[in-house]
């Protein structure tokens, strides 16, 4: 079916809040997704793959530095979606970034790694230039990297599939540079990579805005489904408190 | 004409305009004291359809008899081609229901962009008149719904179809024909989001003004609807209406709950407005002069907004009063400005010391009434783009005395105190309508909606003061990922440490909270009058009325329908 942005964000709040996501980290989460989607980048397929884990994150460990210095750090996000826990990772870089000129942040640990993507958007909107890379699967082995440069509105993203056999000792890894002197660009050596450019980026979401977002009727409801979770059942006492005396 | 720079020079700059503080002005008392002004989006509004000549033309008009069928206005703007598309249908009394949970209307209707064929017609009525239970695609950019008037739109249709005009009386008892329940937007049921209406229909790409239009349309429809119903019924006798009676109906509305969660979510978005119109008082006070032509206006204008109070009804006792309140400031007012007035400035202070908070800005609203060339330009820069960011790198120290600075209100709620935290807010299951509950309700607390912007303040500068004594040097970042559930709440306050105004100064919590204000602040930049509360939670009020009327596009236009009055008619108690 076909939905709005709105819908879209509406709906993935009330399902981030009702899976125990909060304040603030619920619309971040909702931004993520909906940033892919309406960027073409397939958010909602990402959804998929993490809606089955996103009740759990609330009985892990929030995510720790385990290791700092001036221009980098290294934080354990404890298996958790990056959902809930790359936008401090960025702003950390971007704090680090800003003081040093150029900063590294190692994520272990994280899933669902795509969603770093409109984070680093946000770096480049407040003029800092970020990039990403990270491999994932576990039989197959892909790796990905993403890039925008300081000032622009939109990132560069490649993906390609590796003869690699493994992603080595973390499987979950995400490695972060921001920095407010350099700008960074990032490109895979890999030949065969997917490589999508600002500028068709930027095209994908002129359609998403022109014509909304198609989803699957049966994601829909499951992310609506969710989200009922912070709905109070209907009842003579809760009609008054919407127009008692 | 101005720019987004140089407001931002005149607010900020070396030599800023004399703005009320944000302590005074974003208190919850005072914005839901606000009345209509000039920078009200109706007014905005019609000022651009007349001064811009917009061409609207019912290019179908398929009504039986008794008015029910399908309408299609075409609307030709500067920008575009539009079409009013509306659905009549029959409805009992017993189906009649105003509240949101409602599933059938007199009257569906969708603003859609260009022309809608049979094909697309078809389309719609298969969903426009489901409301929330039907879908629409991206063409469409806002929906809506009415009710009939229960107590005037059959007597009207009977005194013109028996040749007589209604009585003004009823008019000002009840200034409309029909209620609008709900008007969608941004992106719901399937609708355009904002994000294109705003970039491409640069005719609706105001704040709400695409809303507002479809209200306009449903308040010429009622019109032209009672004519259409009256001369089928009675043609040997039916008699139209005076243009001066059509021109006092307005269009009624009944807002309830759902406002107040927009103004606390959008707070970039509500501080934008208050800006512009505490910057368009900053300008009357610090530019406008005063000559016996201004004070000739004035005196007609305290006067008019003086009948215009007494003729607003209702029966909510606190509002009674305010209405007295506010005649007897005018009263005050106007003796004050013919003893001794000079200054604008003086005059508002004087207004500070001598009239109530809705008189006080009942002034502010006839000032800004009286000098179109300084208010005028305003209005287009009541949009803003929606971002809460967070500065990673502000210093904990900094980020500590940015609380204290613009969240003292906040840091002072004594929340451990009896009643402070006794309300909660809620999404009912039933169509997710927000309600207000007692904590008593131990089950609904726990799904409470998280609108407590002042109490989340407080709560995260009692954390950030703990952090700060171990860790003095941090960053916001660091602060961050020891902290991640204050993340919306940091981003918030460095976010509107940026605007002048700020965040709503209240404890939405409180036991005794009124969240009718929060109703009226916004209904106040909209454009309405005559509020008349039905509870704590939910008030009616008017839309346009006093507005020109459509057939009266390409007219002379003096834009001059702030606050209307009855018009004069024998026997009238309101002549």
């Amino acid at each position: 079916m076909n939905i709005s942005m709105n819908e879209l964000k509406a709906a993935l709040r009330r399902c981030f809040e009702a899976s125990g996501y909060f304040v603030g980290n619920y619309e971040d989460a909702a931004n993520m997704i909906m940033w892919l989607e309406k960027h073409g980048l397939k958010g909602l397929n990402e959804l998929e793959q993490a809606l089955p884990y996103i009740g759990a994150d609330r009985d892990k460990p929030l995510s720790k530095v385990i290791y700092e210095d001036a221009t980098s750090a290294t934080i354990d996000a404890h298996d958790r979606s990056s959902l809930n826990c790359i936008a401090a990772a960025v702003d950390l870089a971007q704090a680090k970034a800003l003081e040093n000129g150029i900063a590294t942040i190692t994520v272990h640990n994280c899933h669902n790694r795509m969603f770093i993507l409109k984070a680093l958007t946000d770096c480049g909107r407040r003029g800092i230039s970020a990039a990403a890379y990270w491999q994932n699967g576990s039989t197959k082995i892909t790796e990905h990297t993403a890039a925008i440069r300081s000032g622009q509105r939109y990132p560069s993203y490649s993906e390609a599939l590796t003869n690699l056999e493994t992603c080595g000792d973390d499987k979950q890894a995400l490695t972060i540079i921001c920095s407010s002197r350099v700008d960074l660009t990032s490109s895979l050596q890999n030949t065969k990579k997917d490589y999508i450019s600002p500028k068709r980026v930027a095209e994908n979401k002129q359609h998403s805005i022109e014509f909304g977002i198609e989803i699957d009727d049966k994601l829909w409801a499951e992310i609506n489904q969710l989200g009922t979770g912070i709905l109070v059942e209907n009842s003579e006492r809760s009609r008054l408190d919407a127009g008692g005396r | 004409m101005t720019t987004y720079a140089a407001i931002q020079a005149s607010m900020r700059g070396d030599n800023p305009m004399p703005l009320r503080p944000p302590g005074q002005v974003m208190s919850i008392e005072r914005l839901g004291a606000l009345h209509q002004s000039r920078l009200s989006f109706m007014r905005t509004l019609v000022r651009r359809i007349f001064r811009e000549r917009w061409n609207i033309e019912p290019t179908r008009f398929d009504l039986d008899s008794d008015g029910y069928g399908t309408v299609i206005y075409e609307i030709n703007a500067p920008h575009g081609l539009f079409s009013f598309v509306l659905f009549s249908d029959h409805l009992s009394n017993d189906e009649r229901n105003d509240r949101v949970i409602a599933t059938k209307w007199d009257l569906t209707m969708a603003l859609v962009e260009d022309k809608v064929d049979d094909e697309y017609l078809e389309k719609l009525r298969q969903n426009v008149p489901k409301q929330e239970a039907g879908r629409v695609d991206s063409r469409v950019f806002v929906l809506s719904r009415a009710n009939r008037s229960a107590r005037n739109f059959d007597y009207v249709v009977n005194q013109l179809a028996n040749g007589e005009q209604p009585s003004v009386d009823k008019i000002a008892e009840v200034g409309y024909l029909y209620r609008t329940t709900a008007v969608y937007g941004s992106g719901k049921l399937g609708m355009a989001d904002w994000e294109k209406v705003r970039s491409k229909h640069k005719d609706f790409s105001r704040p709400f003004s695409g809303e507002m239009f479809v209200c306009l349309m449903l308040r010429n429809f009622s019109l032209l609807q009672v004519e259409h119903i009256a001369r089928h019924k009675k043609p040997e006798t039916f008699s139209p209406m005076k243009p001066e009676l059509k021109r006092y109906f307005g269009i009624g509305n009944s807002t309830g709950l759902g406002m107040a969660p927009f103004l606390v979510n959008h707070p970039q978005l509500i501080n934008q407005w208050v800006e512009m119109r505490e910057l368009a008082l900053a300008r009357v006070r610090a530019l406008g002069s005063v000559d016996t032509n201004i004070k000739n206006k004035l005196n007609d204008l305290i006067d008019r907004c003086s009948l215009h109070t007494v003729q607003t009804i209702t029966e909510d006792q606190r509002q009674t009063q305010h209405n007295k309140d506010v005649v007897e400031d005018l009263a005050a007012i106007k003796m004050q400005a013919n003893t001794e007035f000079n200054s604008w400035n003086d005059l508002v202070l004087w207004s500070e010391q001598h009239c109530s908070i809705q008189g006080q800005e009942m002034l502010v609203s006839i000032m800004l009434e009286l000098y179109p060339e300084l208010v005028d330009e305003l209005e287009d820069f009541h949009g803003t783009d929606e971002h809460l960011d967070l500065d990673p790198l502000m210093p904990l120290q900094q980020l500590k005395s940015l609380i204290e600075d613009r969240y003292g209100w906040a840091i002072k709620i004594d929340f451990d105190a009896d009643g402070a935290r006794d309300t909660y807010w809620y999404r009912s299951e039933e169509k997710m309508e927000p309600r207000l509950g007692s904590i008593a309700d131990v089950e609904g607390k726990k799904k409470h909606m998280d609108l407590a912007v002042g109490f989340a303040v407080h709560r995260c500068y009692s954390l950030l003061c703990e952090y700060i004594t171990e860790h003095p040097e941090h960053t916001t970042a660091r602060f961050m990922v020891h902290q991640p559930k204050l993340r919306g709440t940091v981003r918030r306050i460095q976010t509107m440490s940026h605007c002048f105004y700020g965040d709503i100064q209240a404890n939405l919590l409180d036991q005794n909270i009124l969240p009718m204000h929060l109703l009226r602040c916004k209904l106040a930049f909209f454009g309405v009058s005559k509020f008349d509360p039905r509870s704590r939670l939910w008030v009616r009020n008017t839309m346009f009325q006093g507005a020109p009327l459509l057939e009266e596009i390409g007219q002379t236009f003096n834009d001059d329908w702030f606050m209307p009055l009855a018009p004069k008619q024998q026997g009238s108690q309101n002549s």
